[in-house]
C-alpha cells in the first residue's frame, strides 16, 4: 500500500456528512470551550511482518568466540568469563548491543500508521490531530504486528488552513492547560530502542540465584547485575536520543516511558524500550492561573 | 487452496423476530407488566426505576429530566455459517448483517420499553454480548439503560419519533447539554472481516525480513473504515451532526483468529438552535486525599 494511498472508505468517510470524534463528553466540551470543533475521527495503520532475528546476529548463542554482533548498532558491548574454564555449559563470553534492524522496522511500522493518520487529517481540512492513541498488537499469528494509530481532528473555526497539521497526544483540559501555561503542541514524537543480551557465565549465575557459590569466588551474594543494568541503562538512553532527535528546539511534554524485557533463554534477554510524548513549542508567557477554588467530593 | 468452512452462504434468521409477542415491536406480557406497574395513572401511584448512581440521579434532574425507568431489550441470534477462502481477506457480508441485526433487535425492543414508558430518551445504554453453553453459535445481544422523560413537557425524540438513545452517563450528559448539543442517538457501524493465511510461498519469501504486509494492512483498514462509515450513515439519517465518544471494538467471538469483527459506536449529537456559551472551566483542587 503506498503511504499517499487512502483507503476509498476513508475517503468517502471523511467527505460527507455528520462528524466523529473519539474525545469523550468531557473532553469534547473542553475543546469547544477552547475555540476548537471536531471535524473527524482519524485512522492510520500498518502491519509489519515481525522477526526478532536477522541474519549475521545469531553467532552470540552458545557463547561462541570471535565477534558475533556485526550488525550491532551504536551500542555493543562484550563479557568475558574471568574462570579461565571452558565447557559446554560455562558461557566464556556475554554481549549486549542494539538491535537497529528492529528499532528501523518499528520506526517504520509506527512512522507509516502515523503518516496514515495524518493523511485522513489533511483530507477533512483539519488544523491538528489530538487526543493520539497508539498501539502496536499482535495479529492473527505471532509474526505479524499492526500498528494502529488514531486521533480526533479538530479545525480553528474561521481560520486559515496551516502549512502543517499538529498532532498531541492530548485532549480537552490537558491541552487547554498546556495552551494557558504558554506552549502550543507541534506533533507527537516516539521512539524504540532495542537491545540483546546474552549472559555471559557471571550474568547467568547471578540471575539464576547461584552467585553466592563459595566456589565463584568472584561475585557477591546480593550484588547488581551488571551486565543487565548495563543492557536497561543503554535501551532506555537510547530510545532518549532518538526522541530528543526529534525534538529540534522544543520540548518534550507528557514523556512515557514503556520498557518491557522478554525472556528467551537463560541469561538471555531482549530489552525494549518505547518512549513518547507530544513535542511542544512555547509561544507566550506563562500567565499564572487563578487560585483553584477547594472542593470536597460527595462520594 | 481449500475454503475454510463449506457450506450454505446463509446466517439463520432470528425465529423469534417472527414471534407474536415481538410483532410490531409488542412487548411481552411481563414486560408490559412491569412497565404498567411503573406509570402513574388514576388510583395508582407509579415509581421508577433506574440504574443510576445518585450523583447521575441529581444531575439528570438539574438539566431538567426525570428517569421513569429502567429499560431493556434482547435477542438470541443464531449466527450461521459463511464460506471463507483461505487466502483472501474479505468483508463476511453474511455475518456482519447477522451482528447488525441482532443488535438492531435488543435495541428496538428497549426503544419499545422506552416508548411504553413515554419517554424521552434512554441514558447510560449498555449493548453487550453474552454466549451460553447451551447454545453453540448462538448469542444473546442485551441492551439496558435508564429511560429519561423531560420535565417541561418538551419533546427530545428524534426525527424518527424514537426515543434519544445514548451511552453517556448521567455526568457526560449533563456536560453534553452544558455544550449546547442534545444526543440524537446511540449509532453503530459493524464489519465482520476475514483475514487471509499467508501461504507456504509467502512466508518463505520474507522470511526473516520485518516488512509491511500492505495487503493486510489495506484489508483491516478498509474494514475498520466501513464500520465507521456505516456508523455515520446512521448519524446522518438522524440528521445528527456530529459523534461523540467514537468507540472501535475489535472481538473474534466464536470465529477464530483470522475473522474479526470492526463494532464502531458513538452517540450521534445534534447542536441546539441559536447562540449557546459554553461556561468557563474553573480550575479546582480536590480535598479527596
Amino acid at each position: 500500500m503506498p503511504p499517499s494511498d487512502l483507503p476509498e472508505a476513508a475517503t468517502e468517510r471523511l467527505g460527507h456528512g455528520a462528524w466523529s470524534s473519539a474525545l469523550s463528553v468531557p473532553d469534547f466540551a473542553s475543546t469547544l470551550a477552547l475555540g476548537l470543533e471536531p471535524v473527524g475521527f482519524v485512522q492510520g495503520y500498518c502491519v509489519m511482518q515481525w522477526s526478532w532475528y536477522q541474519q549475521g546476529t545469531t553467532a552470540p548463542f552458545l557463547g561462541g568466540y570471535g565477534q558475533p554482533v556485526a550488525n550491532a548498532g551504536s551500542y555493543s558491548e562484550v563479557y568475558r568469563c574471568p574462570h579461565g574454564m571452558v565447557s559446554a555449559e560455562h558461557r566464556t563470553f556475554g554481549y549486549n548491543w542494539e538491535q537497529d534492524w528492529l528499532e528501523t522496522s518499528w520506526a517504520q511500522g509506527w512512522g507509516l500508521a502515523y503518516q496514515r493518520m495524518m493523511e485522513e487529517a489533511e483530507a477533512s481540512g483539519a488544523h491538528g490531530v489530538i487526543g493520539v492513541l497508539d498501539a502496536a498488537a499482535p495479529l492473527a499469528g505471532s509474526s505479524t504486528i499492526e500498528y494502529s494509530i488514531r486521533g480526533t481532528a479538530v479545525v480553528v473555526p474561521d481560520s486559515p488552513r496551516p502549512s502543517r497539521i499538529f498532532s498531541t497526544f492530548l485532549s480537552g483540559a490537558r491541552l487547554a492547560k498546556l495552551i494557558e501555561a504558554g506552549y502550543t503542541p507541534v506533533s507527537v514524537v516516539a521512539a524504540m530502542s532495542s537491545v540483546q543480551m546474552i549472559g555471559y557465565c557471571i550474568t547467568r549465575y547471578q540471575m539464576s540465584g547461584q552467585a553466592n557459590m563459595g566456589w565463584l569466588g568472584s561475585v557477591a551474594g546480593v550484588s547488581s547485575i551488571a551486565q543487565v543494568g548495563k543492557a536497561q541503562s543503554a535501551a532506555r538512553h537510547l530510545a532518549r536520543a532518538k526522541v530528543r532527535a526529534q525534538l529540534g528546539s522544543d520540548s518534550l511534554h507528557g514523556a512515557h516511558l514503556d520498557q518491557s524485557t522478554r525472556e528467551f533463554g537463560e541469561g538471555d534477554m531482549a530489552i525494549q524500550c518505547v518512549i513518547k510524548g507530544t513535542r511542544v513549542r512555547r509561544f507566550k508567557d506563562f500567565n499564572p492561573l487563578p487560585h483553584p477554588t477547594t472542593v470536597v467530593p460527595l462520594r | 487452496m481449500a475454503d475454510e468452512e463449506i457450506g450454505e452462504t446463509e446466517v439463520a434468521t432470528d425465529e423469534e423476530a417472527a414471534h407474536p409477542f415481538f410483532e410490531g415491536a409488542q412487548l411481552p406480557p411481563d414486560a408490559a407488566r412491569r412497565l404498567a406497574e411503573l406509570e402513574d395513572r388514576p388510583g395508582h401511584k407509579g415509581m421508577f426505576t433506574s440504574d443510576l448512581s445518585v450523583n447521575e440521579f441529581l444531575l439528570i434532574k438539574e438539566v431538567g429530566f426525570h428517569p421513569v425507568g429502567f429499560v431493556m431489550g434482547s435477542s438470541i441470534y443464531h449466527l450461521g455459517i459463511q464460506t471463507r477462502r483461505w487466502s483472501q481477506s474479505q468483508e463476511l457480508a453474511k455475518l456482519t448483517e447477522a451482528m447488525y441485526n441482532a443488535r438492531e433487535l435488543a435495541m428496538n425492543r428497549m426503544d419499545a420499553e422506552a416508548l411504553e414508558l413515554g419517554a424521552d430518551g434512554v441514558v447510560g445504554v449498555r449493548l453487550d454480548v453474552n454466549y451460553y453453553e447451551w447454545g453453540s453459535d448462538t448469542a444473546e445481544f442485551i441492551a439496558v439503560g435508564t429511560a429519561v422523560k423531560a420535565e417541561d413537557g418538551k419533546s427530545y425524540r428524534n426525527n424518527q419519533g424514537k426515543p434519544f438513545t445514548s451511552d453517556l452517563s448521567g455526568q457526560d450528559f449533563w456536560t453534553l447539554l452544558q455544550t449546547g448539543h442534545v444526543p440524537l442517538g446511540l449509532v453503530m457501524g459493524t464489519c465482520v472481516y476475514h483475514i487471509a493465511h499467508r501461504s507456504l510461498g509467502q512466508t518463505v519469501r520474507s522470511a526473516g525480513q520485518n516488512i509491511e504486509l500492505p495487503n493486510f494492512t489495506q484489508a483491516l483498514y478498509e474494514a475498520r473504515e466501513l464500520a465507521m462509515t456505516r456508523m455515520q450513515d446512521e448519524a446522518n439519517e438522524l440528521g445528527a451532526t456530529g459523534i461523540v465518544g467514537v468507540r472501535l471494538e475489535e472481538k473474534t467471538h466464536m470465529w477464530g483468529d483470522h475473522t474479526i469483527e470492526f463494532l464502531s459506536l458513538g452517540t450521534a449529537v445534534v447542536k441546539t438552535e441559536g447562540e449557546h456559551q459554553i461556561p468557563v472551566p474553573q480550575t479546582i483542587i480536590s480535598l479527596d486525599g
